[in-house]
């Protein structure tokens, strides 16, 4: 559970605008790194005032229950403290759409959205999760119907193995929320954290612009 | 669009050039839709209830001895079910030497550390160089060949040890239930993945099946059986009776799953004073690991002709992880070498490289291919090498490859369905180059309906047998034979409506998903097949049948880049690949293999490189963030060209772009700073000490 007075995840508010926490920070110390950030002896070893935690916030060290929301829907399971969300989705929740590849956030492929910002979720503990609205691959058609990012990859045929795949939509989705019309210079930026490793970026480049209503990049013309 | 709604005909507009080149110009994959909605389920996301989950002990160090551990006590971890070492010493980082067996993903990592392996390093040889190379000897006729040559080109070219990378790590879950198992495996050849298990698990092989639906990047890394993660796996899960989940760490991928081995050249080539090559020595070295072989790299390639070469090759031996197959293995590296010696050769005789490789280009395919890619390029734009001045400067370069087309072990089956569905089926697995939508387009065409009609199964050993993923085989073994079956089922459907009306089949034809009778619609698809007696119609048939690709498969390559003689950095900003592949079946999906070979190849070029720390024989950049590959921010523009002319049959296309890109990525650095830069990665301290002379 997160408290009101935590610096990180306070209703998204006070998230940084990529979307990480001072604590979701912790995980790039390493996964026991951060759940000793999580377990009573850490936080007694902060001094006082640092990061006041209430008694309630302690967590573990075995499993505890968790609640989440996933694509619109609140869910509850049960994690060890150092669960990436990453585990979370994959192994509890049974979405297996977000990969992991890297497993150190370097290459996108496990990324989601979290109040609107795009997330490498192997980079957060499930539990700084808790309370905010999560968007998987899977909860990007809704009702049966494909986002419009969706359909412009089918259509410029913007994946081959389809492993990197689902972060790629979302980093799209994302970029898009916040910028609907992007230059191809953007849309590079923005997926700079993103790894295809058959090599589909021309087609990603090209899915990308169409479905903000921009022309994709053109050949040059037959005989030129 | 609602996801069921999705057209299979989605047409793009943006490569004009090759519209219409295509037997469907617009289909979309037909896995399309699962990928983009993480519906797709890899065998690395086979969570079974009730799993165990396994991890390898391995060694870190390029050379150690194990002194202790402390397995009793990672034994006692709670949730730990078994740690077994079966292995004192390491040869290489990632040298496997036991495993953890455990309740959960969270105990077996608590295990794996509890192990506390203490190594005793021993000394260690990392590269190529520490090896004890042969010095060149050239024979009489090669001696006489220098001795009369106007000019002699002496350079040594170097490669770097290139990992796979694949996404999706090397693993299987394996599911005994006692009396039957089912194998998800992550592998480019579903049946070659049946090889070796039947021990491991203790079932013959008609009580077990491996299923592979989907496969995060292979490249080569998986065709080596079920893996020795496979066989783990299958060994503890028929020892437990319950699933098992093992799949390498990235870590682990990247050490101990093969890779592109390193490569030493070292030319000594005669020509005269106009660029005509006499001959020479190509002396080659093959930076193998601890691998026996495999080291061979494709130079001289025959593409060329270059005279008399004596071509000597030895494989080096160092504490590295072994080589396996690697897109095209043995030629991106041996056509590096290639091109920038003629590039070279070119410079010294004032012959532009364009026209030298006019003149010595042994295909006339590829000379064609070569000034329709120069022509798109902008190749008169080039600068002599040298005669650049600026900080920016542009370059230009040429590769080239061909690509022979072989055919795997295939049997097809398609089957009509009383309800008028078709289901196109062999067992063999979609790498990514999109055989399930290839296999479609064929069945759809040869049978006369649309492709909406065509379902596809592959990916299990239950299903008849499909080639491997290897040697970019897997398209023209099963586009040939598919079509074969396909037209089978399509005459027996003929020969029944032919039979309930009295007439012969040859008045009966299916254009369009209708039945015609002398030309005219007769009957819908859907009342013909309900005519079908029994539940359905089967048409098989098997390598051989159907037409076959002839031929090679050639490509050439235009490299348009600046470099920054400031930092050094290497900005590319073209790429124009001119391919051909014998009969295009889909458009979309052959370009996008174009454009996946010119960016791995150009990261190749440029970034990746697998770094052995000389003491400690560590990889020091054994995860994705500090091995570097090509990423969006890198990306030039890239135009995939589909070469059709004279197209018969469908041939290999899977492997024949990747070759060419480092060599014309290397010649266009050349011709802009006037220096050669002999070894990839083309970084930026390797083009700063060749513009501060420092040579290669």
């Amino acid at each position: 559970m997160v408290s009101s007075n935590d610096p990180g995840w306070n209703n998204g508010k006070d998230a940084g605008k990529d979307g990480v926490s001072r604590r979701s920070f912790m995980v790039t110390l390493g996964a026991s790194a951060a759940a000793a950030s999580l377990s009573q002896a850490a936080q007694a070893a902060l001094p006082k005032g640092q990061d006041a935690q209430p008694e309630s916030d302690v967590r573990g060290p075995g499993e505890t229950s968790l609640t989440l929301n996933v694509n619109g829907q609140s869910r509850t399971i049960k994690a060890e403290p150092a669960t990436t969300l990453l585990d979370a989705l994959r192994q509890k929740m049974g979405l297996t759409g977000p990969k992991e590849i890297c497993d150190r956030g370097a290459c996108g492929g496990c990324s989601v959205i979290i109040n609107g910002n795009l997330v490498a979720s192997c980079m957060m503990l499930a539990a700084d999760a808790e309370g905010a609205a999560i968007t998987t691959i899977e909860g990007l058609s809704k009702d049966g119907a494909l986002d419009p990012v969706q359909e412009s990859f089918i259509r410029h045929d913007a994946l081959q193995c389809g492993y990197c795949t689902p972060g790629f939509v979302m980093a799209g989705r994302a970029l898009l929320d916040k910028k609907p019309k992007p230059t191809l210079a953007e849309i590079k930026k923005a997926l700079s954290g993103n790894i295809c490793r058959c090599g589909t970026y021309t087609n990603v480049f090209n899915a990308i612009l169409e479905a903000s209503g921009q022309p994709p990049v053109m050949d040059s013309a037959p005989g030129a | 669009m609602r996801r069921d709604d999705i057209p299979y005909s989605m047409p793009t507009t943006n490569r004009p050039r090759n519209a219409g080149s295509a037997i469907s110009d617009d289909a979309s994959r037909l896995d399309a839709v699962a990928k983009v909605t993480g519906q797709a389920i890899y065998s690395r996301d086979r969570y079974l209830p009730n799993s165990l989950f396994a991890g390898f002990i391995f060694c870190p160090y390029g050379k150690a001895k194990l002194e202790s551990h402390a397995s009793e006590a990672a034994k006692k971890i709670p949730g730990v079910v078994e740690v077994e070492i079966s292995g004192r010493e390491g040869q290489y980082h990632g040298h496997t030497v036991g495993h953890v067996l455990a309740e959960s993903p969270e105990a077996l990592r608590r295990g794996l550390a509890a192990v506390a392996c203490k190594w005793v390093r021993e000394p260690v040889r990392t590269k190529i160089r520490d090896g004890e190379l042969a010095e060149p000897s050239p024979n009489a006729k090669t001696s006489d060949i220098l001795a009369k040559a106007d000019h002699v080109l002496e350079a040594e070219y170097e490669t770097q040890v290139q990992t796979h990378c694949c996404l999706e790590p090397h693993g299987a879950t394996i599911d005994h239930k006692g009396e039957s198992a089912t194998c998800y495996i992550s592998t480019q050849g579903t049946f070659a993945a049946t090889d070796g298990l039947s021990d491991a698990i203790g079932l013959p092989r008609s009580k077990y099946e491996v299923i592979c639906e989907y496969i995060g990047g292979g490249f080569g890394s998986k065709l080596n059986g079920a893996g020795k993660e496979g066989v783990l796996a299958a060994r503890l899960s028929a020892g437990h009776n319950r699933p098992v989940y093992l799949f390498r760490t990235r870590e682990e991928d990247q050490t101990d799953t093969g890779n592109r081995p390193s490569g030493l050249a070292r030319v000594k080539i005669g020509f005269t004073k106009d660029g005509t090559i006499l001959g020479g020595l190509v002396q080659k070295f093959g930076g193998v690991g601890v691998g026996r072989g495999g080291g061979g790299m494709s130079f001289p390639s025959g593409r060329y002709n270059l005279g008399d070469i004596q071509s000597d090759h030895d494989d080096v031996r160092f504490n590295g992880g072994a080589p396996r197959p690697f897109r095209a293995p043995g030629h991106p590296q041996g056509a590096f070498c290639e091109e920038l010696m003629l590039d070279e050769i070119a410079t010294k005789a004032g012959v532009d490289p364009l026209a030298l490789r006019l003149n010595l280009e042994n295909s006339g395919a590829r000379k064609e291919m070569l000034e329709l890619g120069a022509e798109i390029v902008g190749w008169k734009n080039r600068a002599k090498t040298g005669s650049q001045a600026g900080v920016i400067r542009r370059g230009f370069g040429i590769g080239s490859a061909a690509w022979g087309s072989g055919q795997g072990r295939t049997d097809c089956e398609v089957v009509i369905n009383r309800d008028g569905s078709i289901e196109a089926r062999t067992g063999t697995q979609d790498i990514g180059t999109g055989q399930r939508t290839t296999m479609a387009i064929m069945t759809a065409e040869a049978i006369g309906v649309p492709l909406a009609f065509v379902g596809v199964r592959i990916g299990s050993s239950n299903l008849p047998v499909g080639p491997g993923s290897g040697g970019s085989v897997t398209t023209p073994s099963t586009a040939p034979v598919m079509a074969a079956a396909a037209a089978r089922a399509r005459e027996q459907l003929l020969t029944t409506i032919a039979n309930l009306n009295s007439a012969d089949a040859s008045e009966f034809d299916v254009k369009g998903g209708e039945i015609l009778r002398a030309g005219k619609p007769f009957m819908t698809w859907a009342q013909a097949c309900a005519k079908i007696g029994g539940e359905q119609i089967v048409g098989r048939a098997k390598q051989g049948e159907g037409e076959r690709g002839k031929g090679h498969s050639d490509g050439v390559q235009f490299v348009d880049l600046r470099v920054d003689t400031d930092t050094g950095v290497v900005y590319v900003d073209r790429v124009i690949a001119v391919q051909s592949c014998g009969r295009v079946i889909c458009r979309k999906t052959a370009e996008s293999q174009i454009i996946g070979g010119v960016i791995q190849g150009l990261s190749y070029a440029l970034f990746e490189n697998q770094v052995l720390d000389r003491n400690a024989g560590s990889m020091l950049n054994a995860n994705m963030e500090s091995y570097k590959i090509l990423g969006p921010n890198d990306m030039p523009h890239i135009e995939p060209v589909l070469w059709t002319k004279g197209a018969t049959g469908v041939r290999s296309l899977g492997e024949p772009p990747v070759v060419p890109t480092a060599g014309a990525v290397a010649c266009a650095v050349f011709n802009a700073i006037g220096t050669p830069v002999r070894s990839i990665p083309l970084t930026p301290d390797k083009v700063l000490a060749a513009l501060a002379g420092g040579g290669a």
